[in-house]
């Protein structure tokens, strides 16, 4: 029982790890992933999210309506904001990060002048479950699968869908996709849109996990940048589930054996190691790989 | 300097107390006892500046706080603070305390009569000749007295308005370092009352020293700041880590597993426990240092269910470790947790949901709920002026006793000049603070505080369990360290003490 206590334990937290680093980069694998925006605004998106949720919760509502909320809501305001700023720096990708940074300053002060230094906690749903000498958080086993749920709709709203085509079309090539009756702009707000409303949405989720602070987005920005940029631009979807799993499989044991302070090290420098080895990503590799196969099988 | 300078420092009404008329109140008489003994300071003080303090220009208090960014949460706090403090000393009030003396009152855990009891002469047995009354009560003084916040018998400091220049450190060490150039240089402020990090204070404390500025540090910290400039009076390591480990091992077993933040405070509180845990009977079976932006604790927590101790330790500071208690309790974790800066700074127990602090134990000297008299009527002064307001935390508290201390040492001095301040404050200062009375111990430069362990219930309110009216912050004494005979200007750590490495 001890062992099997211990090997539940550590699937578990290989599955935490995996599903944290997805839920922080779902926003950005659109935002950053598809439209090449380095959007350093996406803390505030989640932040939003954690707040939209908060608030909504005290207004009693139940929390997976509150979660909805949050994605409506900072989809919404996603919408506004590329309207109003973001359209003006497609393609200037430096121009893009100050202007995005800037976003963020004011999201998150202004968040702290409005409602003050916090907003009360929601708590965690679920209880826990022992294993043997180890507990589980049932939440966080809903997060798990929560995440690998979104990211299956997201590949099939891209992959099989129309509104997946034209973006896919507009993203690659913006004239050519205007030209073949492409409302390209509507498809870069909605793409936008839907990249902060993700945002939103993964932010409302880590909320009860979290304190409901203005500046609690820059704690989720390292991870989602790591996790988008070692997964690559080839696929950005496959490249994000794995990274997220190449690097919780390097995380999780050090961490659980030498420490959180190492674990953090092993990650960084398996980013380190992946991106060296993998210039393009861990989605290059990926369809490399299943290339090859293709034409040996 | 000339004797001249040194003059101009001194009241006119100082040097001719006779004139004063007869009918002079307390605050008056305190007043002219202090500028007297100015005189005698000042007299022999060196390399005093030129006066510039009789032209009714405004004392400057210069304040920096983090009010926006990561660390605001706290900084609002001791901002508000020092505002009431300010405004308080403006209309002519202060907290009881002088050089040297409390104000008496009764013990805390005192059985106290109607009037005390008188003990025979004869012999050595104590009779007793007259129990003086009933007792009328025991444990601890609900009705100590309240009367702590008095007249102070002066307008603002010696009749000049008290002037708060307050900035914002943004949570940004490097803006820190600018804004203490800039009030020292160019707003030439009296005093500094600045820091919430270590790393704040360190990054200012050179520019503080290269211009001697007279500086406060009001935070709870971990301790070994030695420097002729700066003046601790926050709690340090061994007035809380020790009582509250002490408690953790009688009450819950020795084993204790410690989880800090990974840099100078996490790791030399941490120190500190491991050093001293065993001479009470304790062990520490584990040890982890979390870096600051761990903000997902599922691994620390099956790290310390391996572990299986009796109690944890949790040294969690910033706002991603807050974290830490939400997580643990939704994974079903539920050992005793020890602590010295929950909920009497962050306020957790306020913000998170029940039951995720539940046997949370802190030895604080304050928090908002410490349940006296005069607490009470600091709370409402404090809620008058700021309604909004959730919490009042450590900090905060300090901040505000600190600058009535300033104050009542300006006033003593006789003068808003710095060294000499300095030298009126090294006499030793007794505050009634709203935590209980405060002494600054002149040698190191820190406050024997008023210590209560609070425990959070599993409805998240709060209840004391143990008072240690008055600890020490022994530990620079016992390295020797005496700024008033030997200046210095560095922090000590637990390395230069051998005491440390024998239980390593």
């Amino acid at each position: 029982m001890e062992e099997f206590g211990l090997v539940i334990s550590v699937v578990y937290q290989f599955g935490t790890n995996a599903a944290f680093l997805l839920l922080c980069a779902l926003g950005l694998i659109v935002i950053l992933g598809m439209m090449n925006i380095i959007n350093l605004a996406h803390g505030e998106l989640m932040m939003m999210g954690a707040y939209t949720a908060s608030l909504s919760y005290q207004a009693g509502l139940p929390f997976p309506v509150c979660v909805a909320v949050s994605f409506l809501v900072v989809g919404f305001v996603g919408a506004v904001f590329e309207r109003l700023v973001v359209r003006r720096f497609y393609g200037r990708e430096l121009s893009a990060l100050v202007v995005t940074w800037g976003i963020s300053l004011l999201l998150s002060q202004g968040t702290l002048m409005v409602f003050g230094p916090f907003l009360p906690s929601i708590p965690i749903p679920g209880g826990s479950l022992d294993v043997g000498a180890y507990s589980l958080s049932v939440y966080w086993l809903i997060l798990i699968a929560v995440s690998i749920a979104v990211v299956v709709a997201l590949a099939w709203l891209y992959n099989r869908t129309t509104f997946g085509l034209h973006a896919r079309a507009t993203m690659q090539d913006a004239a050519m996709a205007r030209a073949l009756g492409v409302n390209t702009g509507r498809i870069y707000m909605l793409t936008f849109s839907l990249g902060a409303g993700l945002a939103g949405f993964s932010g409302a989720l880590l909320a009860p996990t979290a304190s409901i602070m203005p500046f609690m987005g820059q704690q989720f920005v390292a991870p989602a940048f790591i996790t988008v940029v070692v997964g690559g631009a080839a696929n950005v979807i496959a490249g994000a589930v794995g990274s997220s799993v190449l690097l919780s499989l390097v995380r999780t044991p050090v961490g659980f054996y030498l420490g959180a302070f190492l674990g953090l090290v092993a990650l960084l420098l398996a980013a380190l190691i992946i991106i060296r080895l993998m210039p393009n990503g861990v989605s290059a590799a990926l369809l490399r790989w299943s290339d090859r196969r293709a034409q040996s099988g | 300097m000339s004797k001249r300078d040194s003059q101009t420092d001194v009241p006119q009404d100082a040097t001719t107390p006779t004139t004063e008329d007869a009918g002079l109140s307390i605050g008056r008489r305190g007043f002219l006892a202090g500028s007297a003994a100015a005189v005698s300071a000042a007299t022999v003080l060196p390399n005093l500046k030129t006066a510039k303090a009789q032209d009714g220009s405004p004392v400057k208090i210069g304040f920096i706080e983090d009010e926006s960014g990561n660390l605001s949460v706290y900084g609002i706090q001791k901002l508000h603070a020092a505002q009431l403090a300010v405004k308080e000393i403006n209309e002519g009030k202060t907290l009881k305390g002088g050089a040297n003396i409390g104000t008496g009152g009764y013990g805390p855990l005192a059985s106290y009569a109607a009037n005390a009891p008188t003990i025979s002469k004869e012999g050595v047995a104590l009779d007793i000749v007259n129990a003086g009354g009933d007792m009328s009560g025991d444990a601890t003084v609900f009705v100590e007295d309240d009367d702590v916040f008095v007249d102070s018998g002066d307008q603002g400091i010696l009749g000049r308005e008290v002037d708060l220049v307050s900035v914002d450190g943004q949570s940004n060490n490097a803006l820190w370092q600018q804004l203490t150039r800039r009030l020292i240089q160019e707003d030439e402020v009296d005093v500094l009352v600045a820091g919430f990090a270590s790393a704040e204070r360190e990054a200012i404390r050179p520019i503080v020293d290269q211009f001697n500025q007279l500086y406060f540090y009001t935070n709870q910290y971990e301790g070994g700041v030695a420097d002729a400039n700066t003046f601790c009076t926050g709690p340090v390591c061994e007035q809380q880590v020790i009582p509250v480990v002490q408690y953790m091992v009688e009450k819950f077993g020795p084993r204790c597993y410690t989880i800090a933040a990974d840099y100078n405070f996490g790791q030399l509180t941490a120190a500190w426990t491991k050093a001293f845990a065993p001479l009470v009977g304790g062990e520490i079976i584990g040890e982890e240092f979390v870096p600051l932006s761990v903000s997902e604790f599922s691994q620390v927590i099956a790290r310390i269910q391996q572990a299986k101790p009796d109690w944890v330790m949790t040294l969690l500071v910033c706002q991603n470790h807050h974290n830490y208690y939400p997580q643990a309790a939704a994974a079903g974790l539920s050992y005793p947790m020890a602590s010295t800066v929950n909920m009497a700074q962050g306020y957790e127990h306020k913000r998170f949901p029940p039951p995720s602090l539940n046997q949370m134990h802190n030895a604080i000297q304050y928090q908002l709920e410490v349940p006296t008299a005069r607490n009470r009527a600091f709370v409402k002064r404090w809620m008058d002026m700021f309604p909004e307001d959730e919490y009042i935390g450590e900090m905060a508290q300090n901040t505000y006793f600190t600058v009535h201390m300033y104050a009542q040492a300006a006033r003593l001095a006789g003068t808003t000049d710095q060294e000499t301040v300095k030298r009126a404050l090294e006499l030793g200062w007794a505050i009634e603070a709203p935590e209980g009375a405060v002494f600054l111990e002149p040698g190191t430069h820190h406050c024997a505080h008023y210590i209560r362990l609070a425990v959070c219930d599993e409805n998240h309110d709060v209840y004391f369990v143990r008072e240690w009216p008055m600890i020490q912050a022994w530990w620079l004494q016992r390295l020797g360290v005496n700024l008033v005979r030997n200046p210095e200007y560095k922090q000590y750590v637990p390395d230069e003490d051998p005491f440390f490495s024998m239980f390593g």
